[in-house]
């Protein structure tokens, strides 16, 4: 009840159909944007918005360590519920935390089939079956490919989506479709591109490719104050 | 007796179990000559080093109680706090950082930053401690400081920084680079105690340059000076240091030193790193809280000439009676001069005042601002504040977590009881985590504490310390009752039996509160409850919470408000009121879904990435809600909330599971609501029990 309040209030589920998810299982969304411009903070709301549908998230973090993404979550959480106050918030926030799970891993340190031998003996010993994955810090640079083609492989097979992070350089040349360099030779990978793009006090959010209807979707803006999305009125 | 607080060091020097932190200890006593040999821990000579001077201490090669001790080094005073290791005495450590100006957080080269060492972080963090970093063991094999510096920074999010290299590394360790000096420094003489100070070795002056930039660099960043010296290229030294002091005291700079305590590496320059920068008492803010006005705090001065404001923060049965452990914030303790304990309102005269030398003393007169000292012939617990009579100031409390563990102990014979009273009545003074008391059902004596370790060793300090031989019962889990919805009552109590009778009704609701124990609101209107009664009915009240009508629990978390009543004028009494109350709240509380609450524990296990599956597979089984897994390469890090309950036995089965290279640590987190299975079973127990 306090969960579906709380979607509601949250302008990322308009960025899809209603009760929908923004992507679908074997899914791949990316957030592009430059560093420090906001990109975890959205995923984290991304992750949050799932969880409040009943959604199981992982959290990978090549870069930060498991403290920092825990602050996120609270804090941006703290945000969701404070435009919603109501008694049972904290309770709320309990009953999501079974949901949640966060790996950490060095960049270094990152592989596919690592990362496939973890969720095995999650999966298999009946700890945590993901719905959704966000993978954020995962270097976009030439070897990515054959990662991403096996991680398309597993979300495919193991039904989950995932989300990634990608750092574009501000000064770099586009392509086509707006694309940065460092995702356009794997766009047909990806089901949804979201561009965050800072424009004065804000961050606007660009859907560079999908949305379920694109037309009608609402003007959203990023504020890093509050790491909130909002609806621009 | 020197006044001057700028030469003054309160140090604690706080590590992960096994970092040597003793061992280096030991070597700083020998370097400024408090002492004339060297010992190890788990000597083989079978001396022990000098701080670790409990005999228990020495067999586990750990260390459990704080010893006190002062150094003199270059002109500086150095006050030096010995801290447990172990996550089960963390009161030990809290204690030892209130009192402490800066800290030396002692890592090991080649296990690094590990779990304990993050919860020691923590409480630095919570005290606001300034601490300088030392990895030590350098010359073990597998010894790879760069990899420590990179864990200080991504673990424990210090922006860590190189104050040196070493020259050669493992069984090849030579010397140090010290990278303010730009200078090789080789540690002479059978104990290293002749320091040489030479050129730095061509092969290694290009990563001592760069070293040293990065060092620079993040210390600029606290000094203009420094950034402008830097421009120039003509860094003089005092500006370097200067700005690294900034910084550490600032907590926002932790400079690493390197060193191996064992091979006699090192530990000098560590010594010049705490005099250059560490704090002095003034250089630390501290406040107490005015009695009379419990929300404003009061600064105090660190001027020895003010009124006394001190606080006791050790106990210790030494021989000569108890020895009291007392930091001095300002104004001096003089021997023969009075002060008053702000706990008790007493006066007391103090008596013999010495300086530790671990178990060693020294006769002083005076403890001046700054200092740290110990006396004799004050009965106090620890924590107390003793002032000057004209002042009413306490020291801000100290964070206490509530018991989550209890064990029944029972003493073998009539002579195993008095001793046990004896050690009991000293070990609750001395920590206010481990409690203890007299079980009304069963006539056992229940000790509780912070883990199962932390009782296990009180048990076995009773028989070594006391000659108190005692048996013990399982553990027992701290459970707690509380209600989960509001429920009315409206109850009255009437008895005749002859003579005077007994009267009394009342009326309101009970309902659940958060985050305290218990409240009590009268809103009884109109005088349907006389004045002098409504005390009576709280006391009813609130001796119901001590035993919860459930399982026999603790009741936590009720709100009782009290807005409706009668009286018989001649019949109504005190003793009335109060079985009125406790009628109400009975008829209440099955009404308002009573449930159990267990403790649940922050459990972060250690182990080698190979393991990793098997471990979350047995945290998994124990009900626990894994909440991370951090790889940090060859091992990683798990991070999982689990009732306490499920945790007894857990270090035997995570060191067979991982071929005993796991570990873990756990604090309390949070009470939370049993599964109905758990409940369940506990009802089977208190059936089977009774």
């Amino acid at each position: 009840m306090e969960n579906s309040k709380l979607v509601i209030a949250n302008p990322f589920s308009k960025m899809a159909d209603r009760n929908e998810d923004v992507i679908k299982e074997g899914h791949f969304g990316a957030v592009l944007a430059g560093a420090g411009i906001g990109k975890t903070a959205l995923l984290v709301q991304l992750g949050l918005n799932a969880l409040l549908a009943g959604k199981n998230v992982l959290h990978i973090s090549l870069n930060d360590p498991v403290t920092k993404v825990c602050i996120y979550y609270k804090e941006v959480f703290g945000n969701i519920a404070g435009q919603n106050p109501s008694e049972g918030i904290a309770s709320t926030w309990e009953a999501l935390l079974p949901h949640r799970f966060i790996m950490t891993f060095k960049v270094e340190g990152f592989s596919v089939p690592k990362l496939e031998e973890r969720l095995t003996d999650l999966i298999e010993q009946n700890i945590f079956s993901p719905n959704l994955i966000i993978i954020d810090g995962l270097p976009f640079d030439e070897t990515v490919g054959p990662s991403l083609n096996a991680l398309k492989k597993m979300a495919l097979d193991k039904k989950f989506s995932i989300w990634f992070t990608v750092t574009t350089d501000p000064g770099e040349e586009k392509q086509s479709q707006g694309l940065s360099p460092q995702i356009a030779p794997f766009e047909e990978l990806f089901e949804v591109i979201i561009q965050l793009k800072p424009r004065e006090k804000e961050t606007l959010v660009i859907p560079l490719k999908g949305g379920s209807d694109p037309e009608n979707q609402p003007v959203l803006v990023f504020d890093p104050a509050t790491l909130m999305l909002k609806e621009r009125k | 007796m020197k006044y001057n607080t700028q030469t003054i060091r309160n140090i604690g020097i706080s590590a992960h179990i096994d970092a040597g932190k003793t061992t280096l200890t030991e070597r700083i006593l020998f370097y400024t000559q408090r002492i004339h040999a060297i010992h190890d821990v788990k000597g083989k000579d079978g001396v022990g080093a000098t701080m670790d001077y409990m005999e228990l201490e020495k067999e586990r090669g750990i260390t459990i109680t704080s010893a006190a001790t002062n150094i003199e080094w270059k002109n500086f005073e150095i006050n030096i706090i010995d801290t447990p290791g172990h996550v089960d005495f963390t009161i030990e450590v809290e204690r030892s950082l209130r009192v402490l100006d800066g800290a030396i957080l002692v890592l090991c080269a080649v296990g690094g930053v590990q779990s304990q060492s993050i919860t020691v972080d923590h409480q630095m963090a919570r005290y606001n401690v300034p601490c300088l970093a030392f990895i030590n063991k350098c010359d073990r094999s597998g010894a790879n400081p760069d990899r420590v510096i990179g864990q200080l920074k991504e673990k424990l999010g210090h922006n860590a920084v190189a104050a040196q290299i070493p020259i050669g590394l493992e069984s090849h360790i030579d010397g140090i680079i010290d990278l303010v000096s730009m200078k090789a420094i080789y540690f002479d003489g059978e104990y290293g105690e002749t320091l040489r100070v030479e050129d730095i070795p061509g092969p290694m002056m290009d990563i001592a340059a760069e070293k040293r930039e990065v060092l620079v660099d993040a210390a600029a960043m606290f000094s203009d000076e420094l950034t402008e010296a830097a421009l120039e290229e003509n860094i003089p030294e005092d500006v370097l240091i200067s700005a690294i002091r900034r910084g550490v005291l600032q907590r926002k700079l932790t400079p690493v030193f390197l060193g191996s305590a064992y091979k006699n590496k090192g530990v000098q320059l560590l010594l010049d790193a705490v005099t250059h920068l560490l704090p002095c008492p003034a250089d630390v803010q501290n406040h107490a809280t005015d009695m009379d006005k419990p929300d404003e705090k009061v600064v105090l001065t660190h001027n020895a000439d003010d009124p006394l404001v001190s606080l006791a923060f050790k106990l210790e049965d030494g021989q000569y009676g108890q020895l009291t452990y007392i930091r001095v914030y300002q104004g001096s303790m003089s021997k023969g001069t009075v002060a008053m304990n702000v706990r008790t309102g007493k006066k007391v005269k103090i008596g013999r005042l010495v300086r530790m030398h671990a178990n060693l003393m020294e006769d002083i007169e005076t403890i001046p601002a700054g200092h740290i000292g110990a006396l004799f012939g004050i009965d106090c617990a620890s924590g107390d504040t003793f002032v000057a009579p004209e002042l009413n100031l306490t020291m801000t409390a100290m964070f206490v977590p509530e018991p989550v563990i209890s064990l029944a102990i029972k003493p073998k014979d009539n002579k195993s009881q008095i001793n046990m009273s004896k050690a009991l009545n000293r070990f609750t003074k001395e920590d206010p985590t481990f409690k203890t008391y007299v079980s009304d059902e069963t006539g056992d004596t229940i000790i509780s504490g912070m883990g199962e370790l932390h009782l296990e060793v009180y048990v076995e300090r009773m028989r070594r310390e006391y000659n108190a031989i005692v048996e013990t019962g399982q553990p027992n889990v701290a459970y707690r009752e509380t209600i989960s919805q509001l429920a009315a009552f409206d109850y009255v109590h009437k008895k005749q039996t002859g003579g005077s009778g007994q009267f009394g009704r009342v009326a309101g609701f009970i309902e659940p509160l958060t985050d305290e124990e218990f409240c009590f609101e009268n809103k009884v209107t109109g005088g349907s409850i006389p004045t002098h009664f409504i005390p009576s009915c709280e006391k009813g009240f609130k001796n119901c919470i001590v035993k919860g009508p459930l399982m026999g629990y603790p009741i936590f978390g009720v709100k009782v408000v009290l807005n409706d009543g009668a009286f018989h004028s001649v019949d109504s009494s005190d003793n009335a009121f109060q079985a009125a109350a406790r009628g109400g709240f009975l008829q209440a509380y099955p009404k308002a879904l009573p449930e159990i609450h267990e403790p649940v524990m922050k459990v972060v296990v250690e182990t080698p990435t190979d393991f990793q599956g098997s471990v979350m597979g047995s945290l998994n089984q124990r009900r626990g809600l894994i909440v991370s897994a951090q790889d940090e390469g060859t091992f990683s890090l798990i991070e999982a909330q689990i009732p306490l309950a499920e945790m007894f036995g857990y270090s035997t089965v995570l060191r067979s599971m991982t071929q005993g290279q796991g570990q873990f640590t756990m604090e309390f987190l949070k009470y939370k609501k049993a599964p109905q299975a758990v409940v369940d079973e506990l009802v089977k127990k208190i059936k089977s029990a009774k």
